[in-house]
């Protein structure tokens, strides 16, 4: 250590001295001995392999990309293959007369029913369009700006949700268990 | 050469259509290739029209969500609205645990299957969209969940297989 303290007093003077304890050789500033054991590798080599591998990711994009995409498959449409393999076939009794007929007559009294739902509803359709000219017209009649204003399309109708209506009316006072659900939809990756 | 080089054919001569073959051989179907999946132009609509709408339906039962999706496809159909598409979502499976009252573990319950169809219309007027979601709404059954909105593409992204390794190649290369 106390070599190391009056080195400044031994050394002949031509030899620059170390300016601060980070300096860590005697050469000038820029230069500095070699720490690495190998040679510093060249640097137009690594500019060809990055261009390479450059090339080689934009020929994989481009392969990617030329696929089209696919449209995922819908389980529902895909029969599962035990409905299909099995030999089984159901041997439906034979119906008596009396049975028949009565179901040719209930098929009639539905026919007409549905026929007469549907009557109902073309009805109404009509009942609707009718009232909404009328009321469209005699607003017209009234003032042309309000007529303008009602004609226009309604940005607040859209998006429009509602939930169908349930069997029952929800229970009061109904405590359910503790739970948790898990999705485990198929993910399929092209 | 005039003799090899003539291509009159004789018609009145009985060697007429001499060497023929091709109409003997069996009728070929024309190669049938595969339509590449791309995304129609989603209109916009005017002031009085709706451009492309989609009435999304949603239930965990499939026969009655599909019987109302024909329903409301022959509707549209019967009052003229135009049909552009008319497809089907794919489903997705939940599994529903629920915790035992002494105990501690989770006990599957069930596995439920959601089901969706989506009809897609366009040209819609302004004046006629009330009456048709009265409609609609009317003759909606039990668990069925009504969805009406605009078509967008994040709405046609999300019925194609996501493309993981194209993904990360963009990733990589921005």
């Amino acid at each position: 250590l106390c070599y190391f303290s009056s080195c400044s007093s031994w050394l002949p003077q031509s030899v620059p001295l170390r300016g601060s304890h980070w300096q860590s050789s005697l050469l000038e500033l820029r230069t500095s001995l070699p720490v690495r054991a190998q040679p510093k590798k060249k640097k137009k080599v690594d500019v060809k392999k990055e261009q390479a591998q450059k090339e080689r990711m934009k020929k994989k994009l481009r392969k990617l990309e030329k696929a089209a995409p696919e449209l995922i498959p819908i389980e529902d449409f895909i029969t599962p293959l035990k409905y299909s393999e099995s030999n089984r076939v159901r041997s439906l009794p034979a119906l008596s007369p009396e049975e028949s007929e009565r179901r040719v007559l209930l098929l009639k009294k539905w026919c007409l029913f549905k026929q007469k739902q549907d009557e109902a509803e073309k009805k109404a359709i009509k009942a609707l369009v009718e009232s909404q000219q009328e009321a469209l017209k005699e607003l017209r009649l009234e003032s042309e700006e309000l007529y303008e204003a009602a004609i226009r399309r309604d940005e607040g109708l859209f998006p429009f949700e509602r939930d169908g209506p349930s069997y029952t009316p929800p229970l009061p006072g109904y405590d359910p268990p503790e739970g948790k659900c898990l999705d485990i939809t198929k993910v399929y990756t092209q | 050469d005039a003799l090899l080089g003539c291509h009159r054919s004789y018609r009145s001569r009985p060697t007429h259509g001499i060497g023929k073959f091709k109409y003997l051989l069996p009728k070929e179907v024309p190669k049938k290739r595969k339509e590449k999946v791309q995304m129609k132009e989603i209109d916009a609509g005017t002031e009085h029209q709706y451009g492309d709408v989609n009435i999304q339906m949603t239930s965990y039962d499939l026969c009655l969500v599909e019987h109302f999706a024909q329903y409301v496809h022959r509707l549209c159909n019967r009052l003229s609205i135009r049909v552009n598409e008319s497809y089907a979502m794919p489903t997705k499976t939940n599994e529903v645990l629920f915790m035992e009252e002494k105990g501690s573990k989770m006990q599957l319950d069930a596995v439920l299957t959601t089901h969706q169809r989506v009809v897609q219309i366009r040209g819609l007027s302004s004046t006629f969209a009330p009456i048709l979601l009265e409609i609609i709404q009317s003759s909606q059954p039990e668990g069925v969940h009504l969805l009406v909105k605009q078509h967008t593409e994040a709405d046609f992204k999300s019925r194609l297989k996501s493309r993981p390794e194209l993904e990360e190649l963009l990733a990589e290369m921005s």
